[in-house]
């Protein structure tokens, strides 16, 4: 009421103004809340009308993988052979594909194959022995002077460093080779350590006891004779560690009197050669 | 009433007492077994005969087999050496109840690999430690991975040896390594004497910590898996993800960035199972960095605080932060760089040195 006087004091007319402006501002929030919600909407038909497109086209390259499409090129003749051409270009692809992957996999079966790295250069050293594939060793090397391993599987009995203090930075292909074939030397004798006490355990008595690097190895077994039977204790050494044969075997007999025996001794070590 | 007579007996067919103490401490070692494992551990032991195996009750309450246990023993004659032996049994087959300290030796330049004899490390061990002690009582057990058990029980000059706190050292030929628990004095004894029959230089601590010594030994043996870049992808193993039942309405907004953080993930951790610790401690030593106002804290002198992370299995824990969404992939160098370097005991210091190898006290 107060306010109503107070306007019509300094005059209706501007009192007049004054409602006219105040209306105009409510009109504008309106329209501006109605557009937006128009935006809003029209956004959302967007998105739904987007999605829409994407499934289809997603079922499109879905069926033209499986060949659909090409039964029903009938109806229009120019998209088959370009159909048929995409498929030719792949299937070329595929082939180059599988043709790099036979490479690839015939060059690790060399037992040395290797993928550059950003600063240098993997290596991938896998062992065998006689025909059977074993486990592979990998090794990171950087690229720089002087080079450096960044990390390395191989295990910590193998003597990498002393290796790698001799080779690695003069001649890297005798430093591969010397690695390469240490680490097939260990795959070997563990392997035959592994075959001897799983197939000929009958044989044996007791386990076998070997080292880490598997380059000195026990093993107590009996052998019968008619009358008795003689335990005997062999010990293998494998002075040179990049050969899978040992150098020196050593055969002790707990019977003083089985002298007369030895051949029969040297007989039974058939199985283990 | 029994009991004693036939104690009385033994003792009269063997003229053999067995010795208070060593009847005690086979007593207390039966009561540690659980009762499940009792019969394997005794058999494993092999100092009892199967017919007196046979005659042992599981079912009653452990007093009383821990009771029958030592009558046996007194039958057999058990000597110190015998229940050392049992002890050893006990503590590998629960040997992630202690933490374990990993030291490594090293060897002077020049010195090449000779090949490991087991006779003669053991002779030159026990040479090195009865020279300097005469009360110590030192028994070995190897077992199938080439691991060779120390039991140490330690006496002083004018003491028996205290049975009850063994120290125990694991070996693997070979190799510089050494995993040593329980050790409260007589390190510089126990250091010499390993030095000396493994034809090394020189020993010291490393930084790695953890109650689970097969983790250790993966480790310290670059046994654990590592990524490697290469052309010939390995077998990969089975992975245990069943795929999900979405709806198919439902639909993954970021997928991409989904699949980056595991990317990445992989590159940093591995596919196999992490290395299991329970724990890894930073020491920072870095100035504090904050607003110029606050001048009480932007002295000269560094910073000190201490932040300790601890999880059941810490490496896990921190491989799956990142799937998670609990942390941004990749994760700092610092969490992931534990295994390669072997340590979970760092020193943080200023921006020059960041990871400085320095020893931290215990």
């Amino acid at each position: 009421m107060e306010e109503a006087t107070a306007y019509l004091r300094d005059g209706v007319l501007s009192h007049l103004e004054k409602l006219e402006a105040h209306a105009r501002k409510l009109a504008l929030k309106q329209e501006e809340t109605q557009r937006q919600q128009e935006n809003l909407a029209r956004l959302r038909a967007r998105i739904q009308e987007l999605r829409l497109q994407r499934d289809e086209l997603q079922t499109k390259v879905n069926l033209q993988q499986v060949g659909l499409i090409k039964q029903e090129g009938t109806t229009s003749s120019n998209v088959e052979p370009i159909q048929a051409a995409e498929i030719r270009g792949q299937a070329l692809l595929k082939w180059k594909v599988e043709n790099v992957k036979a490479m690839l996999q015939a060059f690790h079966l060399t037992g040395l194959s290797g993928k550059l790295t950003k600063q240098g250069v993997c290596f991938c050293i896998s062992t065998a022995y006689e025909g059977t594939y074993l486990d592979s060793y990998y090794l990171d090397l950087l690229i720089q002077q002087p080079v450096q391993i960044r990390h390395h599987s191989v295990p910590i009995f193998i003597p990498l460093e002393q290796i790698a203090k001799k080779y690695l930075q003069t001649n890297i292909k005798c430093f591969l080779a010397m690695l390469s074939d240490h680490l097939n030397a260990y795959a070997g004798r563990k392997y035959q350590a592994d075959q001897l006490q799983d197939h000929y355990s009958a044989f044996l008595e007791g386990t076998l006891q070997r080292n880490s690097l598997h380059n000195v190895l026990f093993f107590n077994y009996d052998v019968e004779t008619e009358s008795k039977t003689f335990p005997f204790r062999a010990k293998l050494v494998y002075g040179d560690l990049t050969r899978s044969l040992p150098t020196e075997a050593t055969i002790t007999c707990k019977e003083r009197w089985a002298l007369s025996c030895l051949s029969l001794a040297s007989g039974r070590l058939d199985f283990i050669c | 009433m029994s009991a004693s007579g036939r104690r009385r007996r033994g003792a009269l067919n063997s003229g053999f007492t067995m010795d208070e103490t060593v009847a005690e401490y086979i007593r207390r070692t039966v009561l540690k077994i659980p009762r499940h494992e009792i019969m394997e551990m005794l058999t494993m032991w092999e100092f009892l005969s199967k017919t007196q195996l046979q005659t042992i009750n599981v079912h009653q309450i452990k007093e009383k087999i821990s009771q029958e246990v030592v009558e046996l023993c007194e039958e057999n004659s058990a000597s110190i050496k015998q229940a050392a032996i049992l002890d050893m049994i006990y503590n590998h087959t629960y040997r992630n109840k202690k933490v374990w300290t990993v030291y490594q030796m090293t060897k002077a330049a020049g010195e090449e690999t000779d090949s490991f004899n087991l006779a003669d490390f053991k002779y030159k061990f026990k040479r090195s430690l009865r020279s300097a002690l005469k009360n110590v009582t030192i028994n070995f057990r190897e077992y199938e991975d080439n691991a060779i058990w120390i039991r140490i029980a330690w006496g002083t000059q004018y003491t028996k040896p205290n049975q009850y706190k063994a120290t125990y050292v694991v070996y693997h030929s070979q190799t510089p390594y050494v995993f040593i628990s329980s050790l409260r004095s007589s390190l510089p004894l126990l250091c010499q004497a390993l030095v000396h029959a493994s034809s090394y230089h020189d020993i010291h601590e490393m930084e790695l910590r953890s109650r689970c010594i097969d983790s250790l030994k993966d480790i310290v043996f670059k046994r654990y898996s590592q990524t490697f870049q290469t052309y010939h992808p390995r077998p990969l193993q089975e992975r245990n993800v069943a795929p999900e039942k979405v709806d198919p309405r439902i639909i993954q907004e970021n997928k991409r960035e989904k699949e980056r953080i595991q990317r990445v993930n992989q590159e940093v951790f591995g596919e196999g199972l992490q290395p299991k610790i329970e724990f890894a401690q930073y020491k920072l030593e870095t100035m504090f960095k904050g607003e110029p106002e606050m001048d009480i804290l932007t002295e000269k002198e560094p910073f000190r605080c201490v932040v300790k992370f601890s999880s059941p299995h810490l490496l896990e824990a921190l491989k799956s932060l990142a799937p998670a969404g609990m942390a941004d992939a990749p994760l700092s160098p610092l969490l992931t760089c534990i295994p390669q370097k072997a340590r979970n005991y760092f020193k943080i210091k200023e921006r020059k040195g960041i990871l400085s190898a320095s020893c931290l006290g215990p």
